[in-house]
């Protein structure tokens, strides 16, 4: 499904050029779950926003779904975007003016056809990360576990073939956190193919693959034998409210 | 539910979060629009008064008319009263080429009318049997002045409805007789109504034959003006020019003498009525034209603030599949929201102002369909035209920059 091939990513500020990716090569299939991992600095974002069709590569090939998207226009990366990625930011990137369920409706905004379903598969969608009791809320009304759940919900309301999450947890506590990756374990259950980019060990071994960025090369690309069950560690948690 | 519509409704949304600042780039559109449409606002009342000034004096662009006396329409000094043309020059006109026909009169001083008891103060005009065609003006009761009429001086009268009102109040005046100062005359109609004309009243006002005013009512033999009816508006100017030499000829007025008629056409009574407020008008259009410009330019500046402070949002929609253009679309047409109200303001204060400049100012004003249309349109041109850098700065936003 995902094809990279020597993918290399240079910024050019100032004046010395700075290399940041330097030649990646990585082979996904649909459902997998894979964790990218590494350093401060090491280019997991750079990577995981090349990989969204957010930023394009310097130099190298890569093929999403057989077809080379490394030079296609602008406006073809962005049907790309809405009708098969979804994207989850550390800091959550809602509309601070729009209540849940406009948040999730945003996608809809640009998918050419507004679906006339579309309400309800927002609703559905808010209640599939279990947030059917927040539909009118803002963000400024929601907690930050809360939050990232309805950014979840945007990212899949489209029903999107990846989703590809950027630090989901890193502003969130651990119980947030837990309830997230459990939900992002689900939707991998499903099916749908998961890109995570953490530089937290503990999140990166929920994931079903890791792969480790040291200074813009993949050091490492391993499967995770066994890899932790989020709801599991949920269940371990001290009940909310009390504390610990 | 149409994507324009849901950017618009968006578009209003975030005017309304951002009202105060919605405000400040709203409020030199409400004055430049509120200018615009006080503008168009005088320009409508002026065409209406001329239009109402020349149904009353009876000519339209197929026609000018010839008055006695000298000066300029407007300023007379002095000149008004001296009454210079004569039946002779009124004949000489009828028979150029190109006139189809000649309306004389001649107005006696205002006096008083009486009957029986009862007496009022009102213009006595003599006027031809043509007069009441050529002004297409006909009588409500009775008959017209006709041609026996004229050639026996006969000392008949058709009275004007507030005249009427005034002598018989109610009873039927046909047949009756009036004084007109110590002159008896006897009431052969009475004129349909016309109403005001908007400076005076048209129906306050009698008429005896021509000939009966030349040699009964007054000491002169002069007319006090002449309607003169045009085969072919085209050839006004040209027309208007052998009229002019041949009056001049008749007057035997050597070079350098000012003419001792005046040759009133449409456009100079445009002219006489568009002076009384064209200071204001120049004021209005500086002011409006000033205001336009610093609102654009506060509007654009304000926008591109909002870009960088919400570009997160624009990265994000960007995230989620907006193009370059959507992104373009979303800012212009947040300004053009942002224009349109004000616009819609404007155009409120404006038809306030111009009504209060009728009411304080007496400059005409009258509600201006074009008017409507500029002001709309104008603003809406503001919030484009200053729009465009806001907008083209969020579209050249890079995602990627823009959510970091
Ligand atoms: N727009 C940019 N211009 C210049 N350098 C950049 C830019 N974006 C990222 N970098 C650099 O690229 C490197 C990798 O960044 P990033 O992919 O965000 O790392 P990570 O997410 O692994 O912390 C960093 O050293 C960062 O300074
Ligand atoms: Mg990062």
């Amino acid at each position: 499904m995902i094809q990279l091939h020597n993918i290399t990513k240079t910024y050019h500020r100032g004046k010395l050029p700075t290399p940041v990716l330097l030649g990646i090569d990585l082979k996904m299939e649909a459902g997998e779950f894979l964790s990218i991992m590494g350093p401060s600095g090491s280019g997991k974002s750079t990577l995981l926003h090349i990989l969204g069709l957010l930023d394009r590569p310097s130099g190298g090939s890569y093929r999403l779904d057989g077809s080379e998207v490394s030079s296609i226009s602008d406006d073809d990366l962005a049907r790309l975007r809405n009708a098969k990625l979804g994207f989850v930011f550390q800091a959550f990137h809602l509309l601070p003016r729009a209540n849940a369920l406009a948040n999730v409706l945003l996608p809809f905004t640009y998918a050419g056809q507004f679906p006339p379903d579309a309400q309800e598969r927002a609703r559905q969608a808010l209640s599939r990360v279990g947030l059917e009791h927040r539909l009118h809320h803002r963000p400024g009304e929601m907690s930050g576990g809360e939050c990232q759940r309805v950014a979840l919900a945007r990212a899949l309301v489209n029903d999107p073939e990846v989703i590809l999450a950027d630090e989901p947890t890193g502003n969130l506590d651990q119980r947030s956190s837990l309830e997230v990756m459990s939900l992002l374990q689900g939707l991998n259950a499903e099916g749908r193919t998961i890109l995570l980019v953490t530089h937290d060990n503990a999140v990166g071994c929920m994931a079903r693959r890791v792969l480790r960025l040291v200074y813009g090369r993949v050091c490492s690309d391993e499967k995770v034998a066994n890899p932790t069950q989020a709801l599991q560690q949920l269940a371990t948690l001290p009940p909310p409210g009390v504390q610990g | 539910m149409s994507l324009t519509w849901r950017l618009l409704k968006a578009a209003f949304t975030s005017l309304w979060a951002f009202r105060s600042y919605a405000l400040l780039m709203m409020i030199g559109l409400i004055i430049g629009i509120a200018s615009l449409t006080v503008i168009h606002q005088i320009g409508q009342g002026t065409r209406q008064r001329v239009l109402s000034m020349m149904e009353s004096m009876g000519f339209g662009s197929d026609a000018f008319f010839v008055s006695g006396g000298g000066g300029r329409l407007g300023v007379r000094r002095g000149m008004k009263r001296t009454m210079t043309i004569t039946p002779a020059d009124a004949e000489a006109v009828s028979r150029l080429d190109g006139v189809a026909q000649v309306v004389p009169h001649k107005n006696v001083t205002r006096t008083q009318v009486s009957a029986g008891a009862r007496h009022t103060n009102t213009r006595v005009r003599g006027a031809t049997p043509e007069w009441a065609a050529a002004r297409r003006w006909g009588v409500a009761r009775g008959r017209f002045l006709n041609v026996q009429d004229e050639r026996r001086r006969a000392r008949v009268v058709v009275l004007g409805t507030t005249v009427a009102r005034e002598l018989f109040a109610g009873m039927d005046p046909l047949g009756r007789r009036i004084r007109i100062g110590r002159t008896p005359f006897n009431v052969v109609g009475v004129l349909e109504s016309k109403g005001s004309s908007g400076w005076r009243d048209r129906d306050d006002m009698v008429l005896i034959p021509l000939a009966t005013a030349m040699t009964r009512m007054s000491r002169d033999d002069k007319l006090s003006g002449m309607r003169t009816n045009l085969e072919d508006p085209g050839r006004r100017e040209e027309i208007k020019q052998e009229v002019t030499e041949l009056l001049r000829r008749h007057h035997k007025l050597g070079p350098g003498v000012p003419d001792d008629f005046l040759i009133i056409t449409p456009e100079e009574l445009t002219q006489l009525i568009t002076s009384q407020s064209r200071a204001l008008v120049a004021m209005l259009s500086f002011i409006s034209v000033v205001s336009l410009f610093v609102s654009g330019v506060v509007i654009m500046n304000i926008m591109l603030v909002a870009v960088s402070e919400r570009s997160y949002e624009i990265g994000v929609r960007r995230a989620v599949g907006a193009r370059r253009r959507d992104i373009m679309y979303q800012v212009l047409i947040e300004s053009l929201a942002v224009s349109a109200a004000g616009g819609v303001c404007g155009l409120a204060l404006g038809l306030l102002l111009s009504g209060l400049a009728t009411l304080l100012l007496d400059v005409p004003t009258a509600f201006s369909p074009t008017g409507f249309i500029w002001a709309l349109s104008f603003s809406c041109l503001v919030g484009l035209l200053f729009g465009l850098a806001p907008a083209r700065k969020a579209a050249s936003l890079d995602p990627v920059e823009a959510l970091r």
